[in-house]
């Protein structure tokens, strides 16, 4: 074990990087011919393979296209030579530009349609590369194939194939697009990314516009296929239609699963297997459908998450033997006291007459109430009241037949949830939504992603920008977590979490965020006493700092505490509205919880009425 | 009019495949993408049957029909039923189509191979068109299935439960549907269903090991004109996919059929995402 732990001590990227070197220098230690040719294969496929493992492992959209994207490469860098403009840097740059172009033409309308059409519309792609190069049979060659190409150049100097000078090129293009793949899927953006994965909902309420993410996955996918295919076209200086049909792609896709989508290097792994393994058979083309189908099965069934989810398990496994591991159980006593909250600049909410039917069901029905800067309000109603209906409104996942919502000044009804997360509404679920495979301060952190903007490229490059404001999502992120008395738990994984911690993890990223209104949707259920205790002191410390809380609860006695004023919700109206004492007394009120009239309940509150049957329940 | 009614045929073929989408999409909310990969089945047991073995075609279409269903049945069971994500269903009835077309290629080799019209293989002229019988009998095919298919979800406790698992899958359970045997009979249903047109397709089509996948895309073409769900949608952008690609090879050249409709999918995409039959469904949390 003392070894893990040194080994473990390092920075975890020097592993590949040092693998990469190894491979960067293969062609010194005298390694044949045929071999250097299938690792350069290798490399080119892993770059295709990646592409795709951004767009379906991460951003959770199943893309075929990367095999026209590797085509356009292929030939961008072709005809480019033929035309005399021989530099791989020149050609890899414009090969990189012409796929990305194919990659958000064909994707905004891929995307529009959501589940199975950017599946489809890219698949279909891949069966007009053909067409399209026969339509253009006159430069591109045809079916004939594209020849004339000449031997690479890299600044005015020829790139001697006996040299294997090329080969060091590909094995360096190859050991940059990891990187800059690595860069950002472990930063805030592939945090955002594995939360749109897992829920398009909850990416929209922390600010993530989805279109434009899964676009962004889509399109920069398209990048290392155009990469590979510059690259392709240059080792053999002859390119034919053949190379990239259908086979190809479901080579790619086999590849991916077989690697795991939702992991940087699994593409390298996935790539170096089809590659080595069947794609090296000589008659292994009659067969190669019929394997890559079956594979794509039994993958689909038993392997989710690939090879790297086995490397990951096992590491993970070695870690808690090493002792490096944080401890599973929750210890409310590790943490100190609760810091003090800033102040917050809550927003005052007015909603005004909002109504809402779904189909013939008239769900919310001319419904108003306002919320204010440094108060508790809360909604409360029986089930099917309309209370989640009025979050889901405010939050913009529903337009408003009419009526409008006001944040302070601006008016939300209408806008897009993301939009609505960025003027400043948080929220957190009635069934907690955390992204799978990420870890508690990660999951905290992603509430943060629309405060402070970082370009995907400062990201890549670990620009200062990006450094600091990774700073500020930690530190933010650690002190929600030691509000809510879980920042012990900062490593563990997040879904691993029992219900009642990840309610409170909930609340912390939403509190992150600095939000200008929070709601807060049924936060108490499942929740212990002590987790309640640290829940309703939690909340006063919001109202304090000046936030504007909205509670959804059916804990009455919680909500008496709590509230400075009770908006009663019943079939979608608002019945009462005032101040605790007052809705305690309201005979409406009790009529509507208790189902019974105020003569035979006689002076009882709804209080006494929850105290007696929680004794009944005891006994 | 000749043109139109080899377009209108050629729609109808689409028109079939993107039905059988849409009673596997009703009744499991699954995207079987290995569905035009059945039909092509369908076709080469139809060659076998008829060219090869020269067996009455009754016995033929029995064949057809059962061979598809099984195949598709297998599919539910192996490929579909342990998955739970649409996402990873999407792979692996990717994966189904891929390896039914590999097998077929194997099995068949790779030549397109002429399926005889069981009718008349004699050229006809209607309303001033020269034509074949088996057009005629794939449009008529196509309609009369849209209306008795409409007429069965709408008529029938089956067809109602199946709308009843579309709208909302855990309900349907808890009405006492059994969403797993309908999800199997479903799949089984729209085999027997692609196996016995195999019969039609062939004559017009050719059985061939790419058949599948020209199919798969212009029958979700079809779709996505139509909307997803709808048949009688099917039918108008199967119909719609048919004549633009006819009129486009007509006119442009063959090279441009298939970037004509593409161009169609595209801009049904951006103008009206959900299809000229679909409706928006609000998104729930």
């Amino acid at each position: 074990m003392q070894i893990w732990r040194s080994l473990r001590a390092v920075p975890s990227w020097i592993y590949p990087l040092a693998l990469a070197v190894l491979v960067l220098f293969l062609p010194a230690l005298g390694i044949d011919f045929a071999l250097i040719r299938q690792v350069q294969l290798a490399c080119i496929l892993a770059l295709v393979v990646s592409g795709l493992s951004l767009s379906l492992g991460y951003a959770g959209e199943l893309a075929l296209g990367q095999a026209a994207m590797y085509a356009a490469g292929a030939y961008t860098a072709g005809l480019m030579s033929i035309a005399g403009y021989t530099d791989i840097v020149l050609q890899l740059v414009a090969a990189g530009l012409v796929a990305l172009a194919v990659g958000v033409v064909t994707g905004i309308p891929g995307l529009r349609l959501g589940s199975w059409s950017l599946a489809m519309t890219s698949f279909f792609l891949v069966l007009l590369v053909p067409d399209i190069i026969a339509v253009f049979g006159e430069t591109t060659g045809g079916r004939g194939g594209l020849i004339g190409i000449e031997p690479a150049t890299l600044f005015g100097h020829v790139l001697d194939p006996e040299n294997n000078e090329f080969y060091l090129v590909i094995v360096v293009v190859t050991i940059a697009w990891f990187a800059v793949m690595r860069n950002l899927v472990v930063s805030r953006h592939g945090i955002a990314f594995r939360t749109l994965k897992q829920s398009p909902v909850l990416a929209s309420s922390v600010g993530v516009s989805v279109f434009r993410m899964k676009l962004l996955g889509y399109a920069i996918g398209a990048l290392p296929a155009g990469l590979a295919g510059a690259l392709f076209a240059n080792i053999d200086m002859f390119v034919t239609p053949e190379a990239f049909g259908f086979t190809f792609a479901t080579a790619v896709l086999a590849a991916c699963i077989l690697g795991g989508a939702a992991s940087v290097y699994g593409a390298l792994i996935g790539a170096a297997i089809i590659q080595f393994g069947p794609n090296q058979a000589s008659d292994f083309q009659e067969y190669a459908l019929v394997f890559y189908g079956g594979f794509l099965i039994v993958g689909g069934v038993l392997l989710s998450g690939g090879l790297a989810k086995f490397g990951k398990a096992a590491m993970a496994r070695l870690d808690r033997a090493a002792g490096l591991a944080g401890t599973r159980t929750p210890d409310p006593a590790a943490d100190g006291p609760r810091p003090a909250m800033d102040l917050m600049e809550g927003r005052i909410l007015v909603v005004d007459g909002i109504s809402k039917a779904f189909g013939g069901n008239q769900a919310l029905n001319n419904a108003s109430l306002s919320a204010e800067p440094g108060q508790v309000t809360a909604l409360i109603g029986p089930n099917g009241s309309g209370k989640t209906t009025m979050l889901n409104m405010i939050c913009g996942f529903y337009k408003p037949d009419s009526g409008r919502i006001l944040i302070g000044d601006n008016e939300v009804q209408g806008l897009s949830p993301d939009r609505v997360a960025r003027v400043g509404v948080a929220r957190t679920f009635q069934t907690p939504n955390i992204p799978e495979h990420i870890t508690v301060l990660e999951a905290v952190a992603s509430g943060r992603y629309s405060t402070d903007r970082v370009s995907m490229v400062a990201t890549v490059l670990r620009l200062p920008s990006y450094r600091r404001v990774r700073a500020a999502d930690l530190a933010e992120a650690q002190r929600a977590l030691e509000m809510v008395g879980m920042s012990h738990l900062r490593d563990e994984t997040a879904t691993a979490l029992p219900l009642g911690m990840r309610r409170l993890l909930e609340v912390a990223r939403s509190v992150v965020a600095e939000p200008r209104v929070l709601l807060l949707d049924e936060v108490a259920s499942g929740l212990d006493e002590n987790e309640v205790e640290r829940l309703a002191d939690l909340i006063r410390d919001l109202r304090d700092a000046g936030a504007t809380v909205v509670l959804v609860e059916h804990n009455f006695r919680l909500v008496l505490e709590l509230a400075n004023r009770i908006v009663v919700l019943a079939q979608g109206a608002v019945i009462a509205d005032g101040s605790p004492a007052e809705i305690e007394q309201n005979p409406r009120v009790l009529s509507e919880y208790l189902g019974v009239s105020v003569e035979e309940t006689g002076a009882r509150t709804i209080a006494d009425e929850e105290a007696a049957l929680s004794t009944e329940v005891k006994s | 009019m000749t043109i139109l009614w080899s377009g209108l045929a050629l729609g109808a073929v689409y028109t079939l495949v993107a039905i059988g989408y849409n009673i596997v999409f009703v009744s499991s909310n699954t995207f079987n993408f290995a569905q035009a990969q059945l039909m092509m089945v369908g076709t080469f047991v139809a060659y076998t049957g008829l060219v090869t073995l020269k067996l009455p075609v009754l016995v033929v279409a029995v064949m057809a029909t059962v061979t598809v269903m099984i195949l598709a049945g297998l599919e539910e069971v192996i490929a579909v039923r342990p998955v739970k994500d649409h996402q990873n269903q999407l792979v692996t009835t990717l994966g189904v189509a891929t390896l039914i077309s590999g097998a077929t290629q194997l099995i068949w080799g790779s030549e397109p191979l002429t399926v005889p019209f069981f009718g008349s293989n004699e050229p006809i002229t209607l309303l001033g068109g020269r034509t074949y019988p088996v057009e005629i009998a794939l449009l008529v095919l196509a309609i009369v299935l849209v209306v008795l298919l409409g007429q069965f979800s709408k008529r029938t406790v089956t067809g109602l439960a199946l709308l009843g698992i579309s709208e909302d899958r855990e309900a349907a359970m808890l009405r006492g549907v059994n969403v797993r045997a309908l999800a199997l009979a479903a799949f089984a249903a729209s085999g027997a269903l692609a196996g016995f047109l195999g019969l039609f397709v062939g004559p017009k089509t050719f059985a061939v090991a790419t058949l599948g996948s020209a199919l798969a895309i212009k029958g979700f073409v079809a779709l996505a004109i139509g909307g997803f769900g709808s048949l009688p949608g099917a039918l108008v952008g199967g119909l719609t996919v048919g004549l633009v690609e006819s009129y486009a090879a007509l006119e442009l050249g063959s090279e441009y059929s298939n970037i004509a409709v593409f161009v169609v999918l595209i801009v049904i995409l951006m103008v009206r995402p959900a299809g000229l039959f679909g409706r928006v469904r609000e998104r729930v949390v």
